[in-house]
């Protein structure tokens, strides 16, 4: 994608601008970018009915901001890219579409019993979350492949016209087809498919969604496949619907690139290449922490980092090593479950809103409920009675009473009291200021061990990483987590409220392609897996190059899943098309001896899947100086807080961001308000401002006592 | 035997709350992050796929601190093992040290297949704790591969026995141990991989302990320690003084003793008094012949199983939880089996039997809370050898049966054993044939299956599968002849199971060509197929009771036939399966008063 630069009335320069807009929940954010100059932001409330009205409403404050009309904003944008919600929320609020599922003969239930995998298994009281085809609208079709994909009975579209008659009954209007063995040959689905197209077009069932599972997900595993498929099915039609019409409006007000979309994988894609896979947007959102990630990495030179974005009732943990964010098959949303490539979030319900309590035997829990946006936290005012975290942090001289997040609410320091003090301080015998330290630091253990558990699982050693907390409510426990982990330093960016837009600036279009191999490796080249790469390599450059992307401005990289044989876990290697058996060997072994502290020095090593991922390079965001500090750095306040449980209460300075400029250099203990959050160091920590404006944070030793 | 009561009244009262939440919370974490690894890195599907192992925490003392991690039915044998370890052991354990055990009777064992991994943990040259990983071996020798000799009449036919050993001697492995171990299994290839997967996650739980106990001292680290079990002993006291003072009787059993038919009783008295419970299981069968008797540590965790589903999810299970509960086992019963008697079974049948009948009686306690019977399971597993010469057994997960009922849910149609709650996940038939010689033909709902309720019982399933290949069955059917999906607060009990083959090499079977087929034992079959169709679960509540558009879906979905919604529901259906109302009012009225009547 070239930059461009443009010119409105007045004079100012359009040069390389870009839009990041990131509708969640709640709000709307909206980043611009100019030539990387300047960086602007809107937040606006979210329009859930029409989030589309939410982003309208987010350009048009930002070009009021900029003096320039909307249409003129959209035509010199370079680069507009949207990372939303639409796709979660149709699942979590089941608005979807009415699906019918066509599987093979003798499997129509396999979307239902769901392999019988339950979260807690404790709780056998609790349903499950409801199926989202009907059985009855679940048919079979005739056909069957054996394991290797050959037939051992021929498709009949006789079958399907059974199907479609009781579909129609029925108002089906997306359709999702996924055959058994299927990730070992195509052929049936594609026999349906085209079957499918041509029931006659007065029919309108037959003009609805069709999504196939070897296109969707082709990988093995009946219940994994079909489950992504269906999903795909319900989302498709409201997804594809509202970007479509988002897409067309933008264009419509002089928007001349295509827009360009999150994917669950943490890179772009176009709308009209997602049409056909809206379940890629699952993750649309937090998954532009990546872009995020990419350029603090600009400024920490390991490359390693554990990002930790915590807001109102949840916390998203992402790791990058050495410029890496690893990606896996899995992905739950709401009790679903997917098999697409997504960014590895961990996420824990953790944040400003978590609800603490005492059980009926006076032991202390901090979440995982949360109180929700209303009534919130005590402190709000709202009608909440139950103690929340950021009561406690209240309590605790971290944040202060008076005006909260943009001015929305009011914090109340006495409700807040009242709350604890009912709650948990009375139930366990302690003061209030004890029990909300209390609240505190169990809810920073539970954030400690989501991140702990991200590099434990990879055999990676947090001491070699920099935390970046992020969200509105990161950088309040950051240095205090960090500091547990062992960790030297943190990122903290100057936007850390606005992290996941501000990273939709920078992320590459990226496609993913996968193909289920199943072979030895010393078997695995005689058996074609060139062949297989070069077929997925040119899939994927047929792609990139239908974005525009021409061929200085993509690359192609290559993976494999291999494992002992027996295992059931594979590990994610990477290789080029030149690999020998040995080095594949090597690096597979050096992976499975970090991580789980062995390996099987003869053992035999398979092949699972082969892996292409096509990126399109966007031009990385060059983000400008921030204004030097021209007179040292003058606190605001002072005040009383409690730090963590090596410093416990100290006088703390606290600074307004605003003042602070590129140079500056503090010492803990102190607070610094910023306009989208609160970052809090404590007595030993040093914070400079880097030149881009963000604040890097060298940890004090965490004493040994 | 009988557990005696420990009441730390004020202990829990003088330490820091804050402090004890924390640990903990830590605890859970670290026995789950054992778990994680172990999942990831085991070789044989059972762990792998299917979580048949628990990771857990025991004191210094060998009291279980931690069982965050793990499937129900292991609850409370923790302790067991562990102790066993202190009494062969004594002062002789030191650091780098690693123990294992599997022998019921002589070891603390649940069963053969169970293996225990132990590993103390020291700070500052004390022992605070032992992370632990106890988890079921995918072949330990004995007269049928895969563990499950169903035709086993004493334990010597079950596998190889394991006192407790040291198999890791100051961070040294005995090599001569290890081989032993191999070459007293079928599939040494599993074997070595599993082993090792447990060790490492024992490895990093102790790791992860030391630090913490270290950071709090060792004398708070044990102090807190206690905290969390006295914790957990105030939560559960609560729960039984919720419960009103009285003996209730509760009672499931066995059509057979896996040679003859006969009914073996399994009988529960539970005794309420006061903030105390006694579980008594006077009057349960004679031990038997086959492998479905139950050792004590077995017994133990079932009446544990039973006892914690019964109340919220989030009450703690740890060795404190169930001070206040005495069990009284008898000797020479089915529930306490005398040596030599074979116990491979135990972990399925009887705990199913055991868990149900303790739910029956706590049903008439807390109707509410009442739990419907699930559907004990009838498939057999499958053994051969592949081309490579290897032992391979085939678990028919697929033939799992239907869950009971409970205020609020319908039975799962199909889910894992219950005495693992679903926490035994199904295997993807695609992955069995790229496993093993077969082709998986069906795997669907069945009609009627579930118990009539307000809250129908699960349906069960028809699973059918081709063996390409002769292979070795090993039949463990329970269901097959009685009805054991018991309904509760007048819902109906789930269908029974049936399990055939069928030769299918010169032509397709008929449903005649399948059984009658034994319900135990190892027999031989030419390539064939294998039908399953599995139990039903227990309704919940009246039928009558069950929305009537509920019952219509049914219908449409063809898990309850339009004559069953009459007769059973009082629901009347028009043409096209919607409800018809006025018809559904009357025959609904005329039943209840019918049923009224007849009190």
């Amino acid at each position: 994608m070239s930059t461009q630069t443009s010119e409105d009335e007045s004079g100012t320069q359009l040069h390389d601008l870009r839009i990041g807009a990131d509708v969640g929940g709640t709000f709307t954010d909206l980043i611009i970018s100019i030539g990387g100059a300047s960086l602007h932001v809107a937040k606006v409330p979210s329009v859930p009915e029409d989030p589309g009205v939410g982003v309208m409403n987010a350009l048009a404050a930002a070009a009021n901001d900029l003096g320039v009309s909307t249409g003129k904003l959209l035509s010199a944008c370079t680069l507009f890219v949207h990372g939303s919600t639409v796709a979660t929320n149709t699942v979590l609020e089941r608005k979807g579409a009415t699906v019918g599922l066509l599987t093979t003969m003798g499997f129509r239930d396999t979307l239902e019993v769901r392999r019988g995998i339950r979260d807690n298994p404790w709780d056998h009281r609790a349903p499950y979350a409801p199926v989202l085809v009907p059985r009855y609208l679940r048919l079979p079709l005739a056909g069957r492949l054996d394991k290797s994909g050959n037939e051992i009975e021929p498709p009949d579209s006789q079958s399907l016209h059974q199907a479609m008659a009781e579909f129609k009954a029925h108002g089906v209007d997306s359709i999702a087809v996924s055959l058994f063995n299927s990730y070992a040959d195509s052929a049936h689905e594609a026999f349906y498919a085209s079957a499918l197209s041509r029931v006659g077009d007065d029919d309108p069932t037959a003009r609805a969604w069709v999504s196939l599972s070897h296109d969707v997900a082709p990988l093995l595993g009946e219940y994994e496949r079909t489950a992504t498929t269906v999903l795909n099915a319900y989302i498709a039609p409201r997804t594809v619907g509202y970007l479509t019409s988002l897409d067309n409006q933008l264009r419509e007000l002089g928007l001349t690139q295509p827009m360009l979309l999150i994917q669950n994988n943490g890179g772009c894609v176009s709308a009209s290449q997602v049409a056909h896979k809206p379940a890629t947007l699952l993750l649309s959102g937090p998954a532009a922490g990546v872009g995020a990630l990419e350029i603090a990495r600009g400024a920490v030179a390991s490359g390693n980092l554990l990002s930790l974005e915590i807001g109102g009732t949840s916390a998203d943990v992402m790791l990058m090593e050495a410029g890496r964010v690893p990606v896996s098959d899995q992905l739950s949303v709401g009790g679903y479950d997917t098999a697409l490539p997504s960014v590895d979030i961990h996420t824990i319900g953790a944040g400003g809103g978590t609800i603490a309590k005492v059980d009926e035997a006076g032991l202390l829990l901090v979440g995982p409920e949360g109180a929700g946006a209303r009534p919130g936290p005590a402190a709000y005012g709202l009608g909440g009675t139950e103690p929340t975290v950021t009561d406690a942090l209240l309590i605790l001289g971290r944040l202060k009473p008076g005006p909260y997040a943009g001015g929305s609410v009011v914090l109340d320091e006495h409700k807040a009291r009242d709350a604890i003090e009912t709650r948990v301080a009375r139930p366990l015998n302690l003061s209030v200021e004890e029990a909300a330290v209390g609240i505190v630091r169990l809810l920073e253990q539970n954030l400690l061990q989501a991140v702990e558990q991200m590099t434990l699982e990879r055999g990676l050693d947090p001491r070699r990483f920099t935390l970046v907390p992020a969200g509105g409510a990161g950088p309040m426990h950051g240095a205090a987590i960090g500091r547990q982990l062992g960790c030297p330093a943190l990122y903290v960016p100057r936007l850390s409220g606005a992290f996941c837009a501000l990273g939709m600036l920078n992320t590459d279009v990226r496609h993913d392609l996968m193909r289920t191999f199943f072979h030895p490796l010393p078997e695995a080249f005689a058996q074609g897996l060139e062949a297989v790469f070069a077929e997925l390599a040119h899939q994927a450059e047929t792609l990139l190059g239908a974005d525009g992307f021409g061929a200085g401005s993509r690359r192609v990289e290559y993976e494999l899943d291999l494992r002992y044989i027996g295992q059931q876990w594979s590990i994610r290697v990477q290789t080029s098309p030149g690999d020998s058996e040995d080095t594949i060997r090597m690096r597979f072994e050096q992976v499975h001896e970090s991580r789980y502290r062995h390996i099987q020095p003869d053992g035999i090593i398979e092949v699972t899947a082969a892996y292409v991922i096509g990126y399109g390079i966007i031009d990385k965001l060059r983000l400008a100086r921030h204004p030097e500090n021209l007179a040292p750095p003058r606190p605001v306040a002072t005040r009383k807080l409690y730090m963590d449980a090596e410093h416990g209460w100290v006088e703390a300075d606290i600074y307004d961001g605003d003042g602070l400029g590129e140079g500056t250099a503090l010492s803990g203990p102190a607070i610094i308000e910023e306009r989208t959050t609160t970052i809090c160091i404590a007595p030993g920590d040093t914070l400079n401002v880097d030149r881009l404006g963000n604040y890097q944070v060298t940890l004090g030793r965490k004493s040994t006592s | 035997m009988t557990t005696t009561a420990n009441p730390a009244s004020g202990q829990l009262n003088s330490l820091d709350p804050i402090t004890l939440a924390l640990f903990q919370n830590r605890l859970d974490y670290i026995a789950k992050q054992m778990g994680w690894v172990m999942t990831r890195t085991a070789r044989s599907p059972i762990f792998n796929q299917s979580h048949d192992f628990s990771c857990f925490l025991a004191d210094g003392n060998g009291r279980l601190v931690s069982q965050a991690d793990g499937i129900p039915i292991h609850t409370g044998g923790g302790g067991f093992a562990v102790r066993a370890v202190l009494a062969a052991f004594g002062d002789d354990i030191s650091p780098g040290d690693v123990f294992i055990l599997s022998d019921p009777y002589e070891a603390g064992g649940n069963h053969l297949p169970d293996w225990v991994i132990a590993r103390p943990v020291f700070v500052d040259g004390e022992r605070v704790a032992f992370a632990c990983n106890r988890a079921h071996q995918s072949d330990i020798g004995g007269g049928a591969a895969g563990t499950y000799n169903s035709s086993a009449t004493d334990i010597f036919q079950e596998g190889i026995r394991l006192p407790a050993m040291r198999l890791i001697e100051r961070d040294q492995l005995r090599d001569d141990l290890w081989q032993l171990l191999l070459l007293n299994s079928r599939t040494p290839h599993y074997l070595d991989g599993d082993l090792r997967a447990m060790i490492g996650s024992t490895r990093m739980g102790a790791e992860m302990i030391a630090e913490r106990v270290g950071s709090l001292g060792l004398e708070a680290g044990a102090a807190y320690m206690d905290g969390i079990m006295d914790h957990a002993d105030v939560r559960f006291r609560q729960a039984v003084s919720a419960l009103p003072d009285g003996t209730y009787h509760g009672e499931d059993g066995f059509d057979d003793d896996c040679f003859e038919p006969m009914d073996i009783p399994i009988k529960v008295s539970i005794t309420v008094k006061g903030d105390r419970m006694t579980v008594d299981w006077t009057g349960s069968g004679p031990q038997i012949k086959g492998f479905k008797n139950s050792s004590l540590a077995n017994t133990f965790s079932a009446v544990y199983t039973a006892l914690s589903s019964f109340f919220d999810a989030d009450m703690p299970r740890n060795e404190g939880t169930f001070r206040c509960v005495d069990i009284i086992a008898p000797k020479g019963t089915i529930v306490n089996s005398n040596p030599p008697a074979p116990v491979t079974m135990c972990t399925v049948f009887p705990s199913h039997q055991m868990i149900q009948a303790c739910w029956r009686a706590l049903a008439q306690m807390d109707s509410e809370r009442a739990c419907a019977g699930w559907g004990p399971n009838a498939y057999p597993t499958s053994a051969g050898t592949d081309e490579h010469g290897r032992t391979y057994v085939v678990y028919h997960w697929g033939g799992n049966s239907g869950a009971g009922a409970v205020n609020g849910r319908d039975g799962f149609n199909q889910i894992g054993p219950m005495i693992t709650f679903g926490g035994l996940v199904l295997p993807n038939a695609e992955m069995q044939e790229q496993l093993f010689p077969v082709r998986v033909i069906r795997q669907e709902f069945r009609l009627d299956g579930g118990g009539a309720g307000q809250y129908r019982g699960g349906t069960g399933v028809e699973y059918e599968v081709e063996h390409f290949d002769a292979a070795h069955y090993s039949f463990r059917a329970e269901g097959v002849r009685e009805e054991r999906g018991y309904g509760v607060n007048g819902g109906a009990n789930g269908k029974r199971a049936t399990v055939g083959i069928a030769d299918t090499r010169e032509q397709d079977a008929t449903p005649s060509d399948y059984g009658p087929t034994p319900t135990y034992g190892v027999h031989a079959y030419p390539p064939g197929r294998l039908k399953v169709v599995s139990s039903g679960g227990g309704g919940w509540g009246n039928p009558y009771d069950r929305d009537a558009r509920l019952v219509a879906r049914d219908v449409q979905d063809g898990l309850v036939s339009v004559d069953d919604a009459r007769d059973l529901y009082g629901v009347e259906l028009t043409p096209k399966l919607a409800v018809d109302e006025t018809q559904t009012a009357t025959r609904r009225t005329r039943m209840s008063q019918a049923a009224h009547k007849s009190n």
